[in-house]
C-alpha cells in the first residue's frame, strides 16, 4: 500500500525501481538529513551566527542530559508528566468516545448535545486553565485538565465520524435480521467506528502531551516542562534542550504505542482508514 | 378569491414552519437551553462549585465588559495568529510541495522534520525567548512554529494521495509537465491542504493563548490570566468565550476560502 502511493506523482519524474538494498539512495539522503540538521545547529552555535551564540551546543547538551538521565529527578519529572498526560488523555477516551458513538448513532442526542459541543469546541485548552484551578481541588488535577481538553476534541470529532462513515446497508441489514438496539451496537456501530476512533486516539495523545507541558509551565511542580522553564530561569540552557528532547521521545513513543496497539486490536483498520489516519495524523 | 389566498398564507406559513419548528432544530435550541440550565443548578445546587460564576453573572458582566481594552487585546491577538498562520503558509506551503513532489527532496528533508516534529510547539518557550529580543516576535515565531508542520505534512500528503490516474490522463491529453503542478496536482490536493490549514489554525490559537498566559504582553489569553490573578471570574468566561469566537471566525474563515479552492468538489 504504502508503495504504491510512494510511486503515485513519482511516474513524472522517474521509472518505478526495486530497492532492496539496505543502502540505498534513500537511505543515505535520509542519514545525510539527520547528519546536516545537528551539524547547522553545532556550526550555528560555534560561529555564533546572530543570537545562536546564546543557545547551548549539541555537546553541551549531550553532557548534560546525561547527567540528568542519571539523576532522581528525570525519572520523577518524567514520571509526573506522563501520569498526568494518561490521566487527562485516558479521561477524555472514556468521555468522549460514549459520546461521540452516541452523538454518531442516535440523531435526538446528537441534537441535544452537539451544538452545545461545537460551541465549547473553538475554546483552546490553555484558557481553561482558570477554571480548571478554581474547579478541581488539587494543582495536579488542574494539570492534567490540560491534556483532557486537548485530547476530547479529536476523540470526539473521530468518533462521530467513525459512525457516520458507516455504512447505512449494515444498519439495514441488522434490522432486516432482528437485532436488538443494543446488538446493533455492539456489532454494527462500536467495530464500524473503531478505526476511525483509534486514529483520534493517536491525535489526541499527541495533543495531550502539548497540553500537559503548558499547564506544567504555567501551574507545576514537578514535570518535564517545568524543568524547562525552571532551567531557563536557572540559566541551564543545555537542560531546557534535554527537556524537549526527552517530552518529543515519550510523546512520540506514546503515539506510536497507541498506534501499535490499535493495528493489533483492531485488524480491520488498515484497509478502511490508512488514507484517513496519514491525513489527520501527519 | 379570499379562499386562495388565504391557502396560499397557509401553504407559506406551512412551509416556514417546515422549516424553522421542525422537532431537530428544536432540540437544538434545548441543547443550549439544558446546557445554561445544568451549569446554573450545578452552580447554585452544589457548594463546592460556589465559586463558579452563574450564566446570570457572566451575561450581567458582559455590559460591564472594558470594550476598548478588550477591542485591542482581540486585535493583539488575532494579529499575532494571523502573521505566524501566514509565515506558515509562506514557508511550509512550498517545501510541502516540494517534499510532496520529489522523493529525493523528501528524503533529504522529511527525516530531519521527523526529529523536530514530535516537540511540542510549547516546550519551544524558552528557546524562542533567548533567541528572539522582541516579545511580539517571540510569540509571532511560536504561532508560526506551530501552524508550520500540519501545513507541510498536510500538503505533502495531499500531493502524495493525488490519484494517479488524473496526472496520467491530463500527460496523455498533452498536459505541459509546468503546468501539471498548477492545473491538475495542486487542485486535486487541495482538501487535504485546507484540512491541515484547519488544524494549523486551530494549533495557533492554543499556542497564542498560553503564550500570552505566559508573556503579560496583552492579548486575549493576558486577558482571561489576568482576571484569574484578580479572582474576576466572569470575566474569566467571558474571555474564554470571545476566543473561542475569535477561534470560530477563524476556522469559518479558512472553510470560506477553502470551498473556494476546490469548488471542482461541486461538479461532481
Amino acid at each position: 500500500m504504502a508503495n504504491a502511493k510512494e510511486e503515485t506523482l513519482d511516474f513524472i519524474w522517474h521509472a518505478p525501481t526495486f530497492k532492496t538494498k539496505l543502502v540505498n539512495r534513500n537511505t543515505i539522503l535520509s542519514a545525510v538529513s539527520i547528519a546536516s540538521l545537528f551539524l547547522s545547529w553545532a556550526l550555528l552555535v560555534h560561529f555564533q551566527v546572530y543570537r545562536f551564540s546564546l543557545l547551548p551546543s549539541p555537546a553541551e547538551v549531550l553532557e548534560e542530559g546525561i547527567a540528568w538521565v542519571k539523576t532522581n529527578v528525570f525519572w520523577i519529572d518524567a514520571f509526573a508528566t506522563t501520569l498526568r498526560v494518561l490521566v487527562g488523555v485516558l479521561a477524555a477516551y472514556i468521555i468522549a468516545i460514549p459520546l461521540g458513538l452516541m452523538i454518531g448513532w442516535k440523531k435526538v442526542f446528537s441534537d441535544l448535545t452537539f451544538p452545545t459541543l461545537e460551541v465549547l469546541r473553538p475554546i483552546p485548552a490553555p484558557a481553561y486553565l482558570p477554571l480548571a484551578i478554581l474547579l478541581l481541588p488539587t494543582r495536579e488535577a488542574s494539570v492534567a485538565f490540560i491534556p483532557f481538553i486537548d485530547a476530547f476534541f479529536p476523540v470526539l470529532l473521530n468518533t462521530i465520524t467513525g459512525v457516520k462513515i458507516i455504512d447505512r446497508d449494515y444498519f439495514r441489514a441488522a434490522r432486516c435480521l432482528g437485532s436488538s438496539p443494543k446488538q446493533i451496537f455492539w456489532h454494527v456501530v462500536l467495530p464500524g467506528a473503531l478505526p476511525s476512533i483509534s486514529s483520534g486516539c493517536a491525535i489526541g495523545m499527541g495533543i495531550g502531551w502539548m497540553g500537559a507541558v503548558v499547564g506544567e509551565m504555567i501551574t507545576g511542580k514537578w514535570g518535564l516542562g517545568y524543568r524547562i522553564w525552571e532551567s531557563y530561569i536557572l540559566i541551564r540552557y543545555p537542560l531546557i534542550v534535554d527537556g524537549m528532547i526527552a517530552i518529543g521521545i515519550l510523546g512520540l513513543a506514546s503515539s506510536v504505542l497507541i498506534r501499535y496497539l490499535t493495528v493489533r486490536l483492531i485488524p480491520w483498520r488498515r484497509a478502511i482508514t490508512e488514507s484517513l489516519d496519514e491525513s489527520i495524523t501527519k | 378569491m379570499a379562499n386562495q389566498t388565504a391557502s396560499v398564507e397557509s401553504q407559506f406559513l406551512r412551509q416556514i414552519s417546515k422549516k424553522f419548528l421542525n422537532w431537530s432544530l428544536l432540540r437544538q435550541i434545548m441543547s443550549f437551553v439544558l446546557f445554561i440550565g445544568l451549569w446554573s443548578i450545578i452552580v447554585v445546587a452544589v457548594d463546592y462549585f460556589h465559586q463558579i460564576p452563574t450564566p446570570k453573572a457572566v451575561f450581567l458582566a458582559l455590559f460591564e465588559l472594558p470594550i476598548t481594552v478588550v477591542l485591542i487585546n482581540i486585535l493583539k491577538s488575532f494579529f499575532r495568529v494571523l502573521a505566524g498562520f501566514f509565515l506558515g503558509i509562506v514557508i511550509g506551503f512550498p517545501i510541502g510541495v516540494a517534499i510532496g513532489y520529489s522523493r529525493v527532496l523528501k528524503n533529504l528533508i522529511f527525516p530531519a522534520f521527523e526529529m523536530i516534529r514530535p516537540i511540542p510547539p510549547i516546550a519551544w518557550i524558552p528557546l524562542t525567548v533567548l533567541f528572539f529580543v522582541h516579545i511580539e516576535s517571540q510569540i509571532i515565531f511560536l504561532t508560526f512554529y506551530g501552524a508550520f508542520f500540519p501545513i507541510v505534512y498536510n500538503t505533502m500528503g495531499g500531493i502524495a494521495e493525488v490519484d494517479i490516474r488524473l496526472p496520467r490522463a491530463a500527460m496523455s491529453f498533452g498536459l505541459e509537465r509546468k503546468l501539471m503542478l498548477w492545473k491538475v496536482i495542486l487542485p486535486a490536493a487541495m482538501p487535504q491542504i485546507f484540512t491541515g490549514m484547519r488544524l494549523a489554525m486551530g494549533i495557533t490559537w492554543i499556542l497564542v493563548v498560553a503564550a500570552e498566559m505566559m508573556a503579560n504582553k496583552g492579548g486575549m489569553g493576558y486577558y482571561v490570566w489576568y482576571n484569574h490573578t484578580v479572582m474576576d471570574y466572569p470575566h474569566v468566561v467571558l474571555g474564554m468565550g470571545i476566543i473561542g469566537l475569535c477561534g470560530a471566525i477563524c476556522s469559518i474563515g479558512i472553510n470560506f476560502v477553502g470551498n473556494y479552492f476546490t469548488r471542482w468538489r461541486r461538479i461532481f
